[in-house]
């Protein structure tokens, strides 16, 4: 073996086997050459360009028996633009006119003034051309906007405005398209507030500052409040305050010139959508309760809106319902917003879709599969909205 | 000969087709020539040097190859052995895989398996009760050795997650009567099948539907009354996940279930992906236990006997 490598070795020098210099190209070849470079350049940069674009398609309407269907989709995550356009078309064939979606502040303005609208614009245009509403969810501090090694959903008082500028380029871009913004996610529980012992006072301090930055930008566009976690841990709990006692505070706290619809979370957990609300049942007609606060102070002409809620139907989830109980409970949630509570302009359900499943209870809160295949539930209140829907 | 090596006056390489090795001369000569016309004076200088840095080379290279593809330390085998427990998770609240008896103590079919397991290697298992969807996050920090909880695969975990092969296949399967003809979706034309109204089952069965399936789907508010509608004749077929066929057999109902599971979702164990000893010793534990039929005898202590088996 030896042998034949150092034969290779000496016949690599041999004159016969070097390779001659090459031929300079003739200006046909380099024209031919050229076109070809110019081609690749535009194909890549055509590629590039349009790899995560579809056809918004004809503009549409949703056909529906209650204009008071809704659900919160999950599109945040959900990078391929076919998807997000199948998402939405789903939701209008569903018969909901509504959604609720999440624009997580840290992801379109990584930087300080630096905004990156591309997913959002995305969600928007197609929501907009299959009809849907959107009510635009915003929350999710980037890291330069809060202490270094905090979580993100800490903001400190002093960082409200940088928020609230977030809001106001949201609103600047998409007044035409979104009528509807949530101010925060659940500040009632520590997890949404940063893991800081929640503090009505202090959210109410952001209202304070972002609605009138949101009005003097976009007077049309109505700002959502609340969005509280139904829950009934005791007074000083570390993890969370009860959601009633959470809304008094904040309207002791000046909230009520600060918004214009509550956003109310309304879960139904282990009970029937028609079980009478109580200050101790977390069920879906606690809503009526977070109303009463609402008129006891003062604020009965304003609206609310249920962003959240639902039931779940995991087969070992202890909140949840069996799934012929999770249908009638949704059916009749969307009948009771449409027939008893006027105050309620819609009702939102969580959640629509994962672009992947959680393998976990959550992928039982929804409606159809990561892979688009729709669940009994999703062909039932398709059927309601139709106004053919009829339990077994 | 040097002289004539160095000018290139040389015999062709014995044996060789003249055509052929130019092709591969030409290709290979594109290298760097002055390192080549180096290497071959020093090999022409001291051929057993360059023999002894050939062996050299080829010895520290396979000792680097053997010592990257070794046995890494598996510090949470060790840790096991020291401890003489192997620390299990579970949400005991899933009988009759997990749950807690009236002492509070854990039992179930996965409690079982998880003391079938450590037995095999001379450990106690320790039982640690966590929340179903905080499992995964106990296990990834090391509070616990393994998952065993009628816990479900998950792809996208698998980078940080090792999974064991199948333990039980909990996924949505066509079930007919012990003594039915049916084989498969197919035969279903004009029979009636039963679904839980909104189950999975009942997704599958309108799906088959749209893609062109003959047969009626028969929907009732609880599995129990779809079984209940098989049993008695008043539908063919059966659309149920594997757990709930199980616990009815094991209650004496005469079904079975017949062609490929149609919607898959195998209950696994899981450990970390840095536990490689641990990993092959759970395979080899697992197939121990499957050879030696103490799999199927946990599964009939909890689940029962199938009706009409030995």
């Amino acid at each position: 073996m030896i042998g034949r490598f150092a034969s290779y070795l000496r016949r690599k020098s041999d004159p016969i086997n070097r390779i001659p210099p090459l031929a300079l190209w003739s200006p046909r070849a380099r024209k031919l050459i050229g076109a070809l470079f110019l081609c690749s350049v535009l194909g890549l940069t055509y590629r590039s360009y349009f790899r995560n674009w579809v056809p918004l398609g004809p503009q549409r309407t949703v056909a529906t028996v209650n204009p008071k269907m809704g659900v919160h989709t999950r599109l945040t995550d959900e990078p391929d633009a076919a998807k997000i356009k199948r998402s939405l078309e789903m939701v209008r064939e569903m018969g909901a006119p509504w959604i609720v979606e999440y624009f997580p502040w840290a992801y379109y303005e990584p930087r300080r003034g630096q905004y990156e609208w591309s997913h959002p614009d995305l969600v928007i245009d197609h929501a907009n051309r299959q009809g849907l509403t959107v009510i635009a969810r915003l929350g999710y501090v980037p890291e330069w906007a809060r202490p270094e090694d905090s979580h993100h959903l800490y903001l400190a008082e002093e960082d409200y405005e940088a928020f609230g500028r977030y809001a106001v380029e949201f609103v600047r871009r998409y007044r035409d398209k979104v009528g509807y913004l949530i101010i925060w996610n659940e500040p009632n529980l520590s997890l949404e507030w940063g893991f800081r012992p929640v503090d009505p006072a202090s959210y109410v301090r952001m209202l304070k500052v972002v609605y009138p930055m949101v009005k003097a930008a976009a007077p049309e566009v109505q700002v959502l409040a609340g969005a509280l976690a139904p829950t009934l841990d005791p007074p000083g709990s570390e993890w969370s305050m009860n959601d009633l006692d959470y809304l008094q505070q904040m309207y002791d706290a000046g909230a009520a010139d600060y918004f214009d619809i509550l956003a109310i979370h309304a879960y139904g957990l282990g009970f029937d959508a028609d079980e009478p609300a109580g200050e101790s049942v977390v069920n879906f007609r606690r809503s009526e309760l977070l109303r009463e606060i609402m008129v006891r102070n003062g604020d009965g002409d304003k609206t609310a809106m249920i962003t959240e809620g639902g039931w779940n139907d995991h087969p070992r989830w202890t909140r949840a319902v069996r799934p012929a109980q999770r249908i009638i409970n949704t059916a009749r949630a969307y009948e009771i917003a449409s027939t008893e509570w006027p105050w309620l302009e819609n009702v939102c359900l969580w959640v629509f879709r994962f672009p992947w499943d959680q393998k976990s209870y959550q992928d039982y809160f929804t409606f159809v599969g990561a892979d688009f295949e729709p669940k009994a539930i999703y062909l039932e209140m398709q059927e309601y909205a139709k106004g053919r829907f009829e339990a077994p | 000969m040097k002289d004539q090596e160095r000018n290139g006056e040389r015999d062709p390489l014995q044996g060789a087709q003249d055509s052929d090795d130019r092709q591969w001369l030409v290709a290979g000569s594109r290298g760097d020539r002055w390192a080549g016309s180096f290497v071959r004076r020093s090999f022409e200088r001291g051929p057993r040097l360059w023999i002894a840095v050939f062996i050299v080379a080829l010895a520290v290279g396979g000792w680097l190859i053997l010592r990257s593809s070794g046995p890494a330390v598996d510090e949470t085998w060790l840790t096991m052995q020291e401890r003489g427990s192997w620390r299990v998770g579970m949400d005991p609240s899933f009988p009759p895989f997990e749950t807690l008896d009236g002492e509070g103590a854990p039992v179930g079919y996965d409690v079982d398996l998880a003391r079938e397991i450590a037995a095999t290697w001379g450990l106690e298992a320790e039982i640690v009760a966590i929340g179903y969807d905080s499992l995964l996050d106990a296990l990834l920090v090391d509070r616990v050795d393994a998952v065993i909880s009628a816990f479900p695969y998950n792809a996208r975990m698998t980078k940080d997650v090792h999974y064991s092969p199948p333990y039980f296949e909990a996924g949505v399967r066509l079930v007919v009567g012990a003594d039915a003809a049916y084989g498969t979706v197919e035969d279903l034309d004009g029979a009636g099948v039963a679904v839980e109204w909104g189950s999975r089952g009942d997704a599958i069965a309108r799906r088959l539907q749209r893609e062109g399936a003959g047969f009626s789907r028969l929907p009732f508010e609880s599995t129990e009354k779809a079984i209940e509608a098989l049993v008695s004749g008043d539908s063919d077929a059966l659309l149920i996940d594997g757990v709930t066929l199980r616990l009815a057999q094991g209650e004496g109902k005469q079904i079975r279930a017949v062609g490929a599971v149609l919607d898959e979702d195998p209950y696994v164990i899981a450990v970390s992906i840095k536990a490689p000893k641990l990993q092959s010793a759970l395979l080899q534990a697992l197939a121990t236990l499957d050879e030696e039929g103490q799999l199927g005898l946990l599964e009939e202590r909890w689940f029962g006997q199938v009706a009409g088996s030995e």
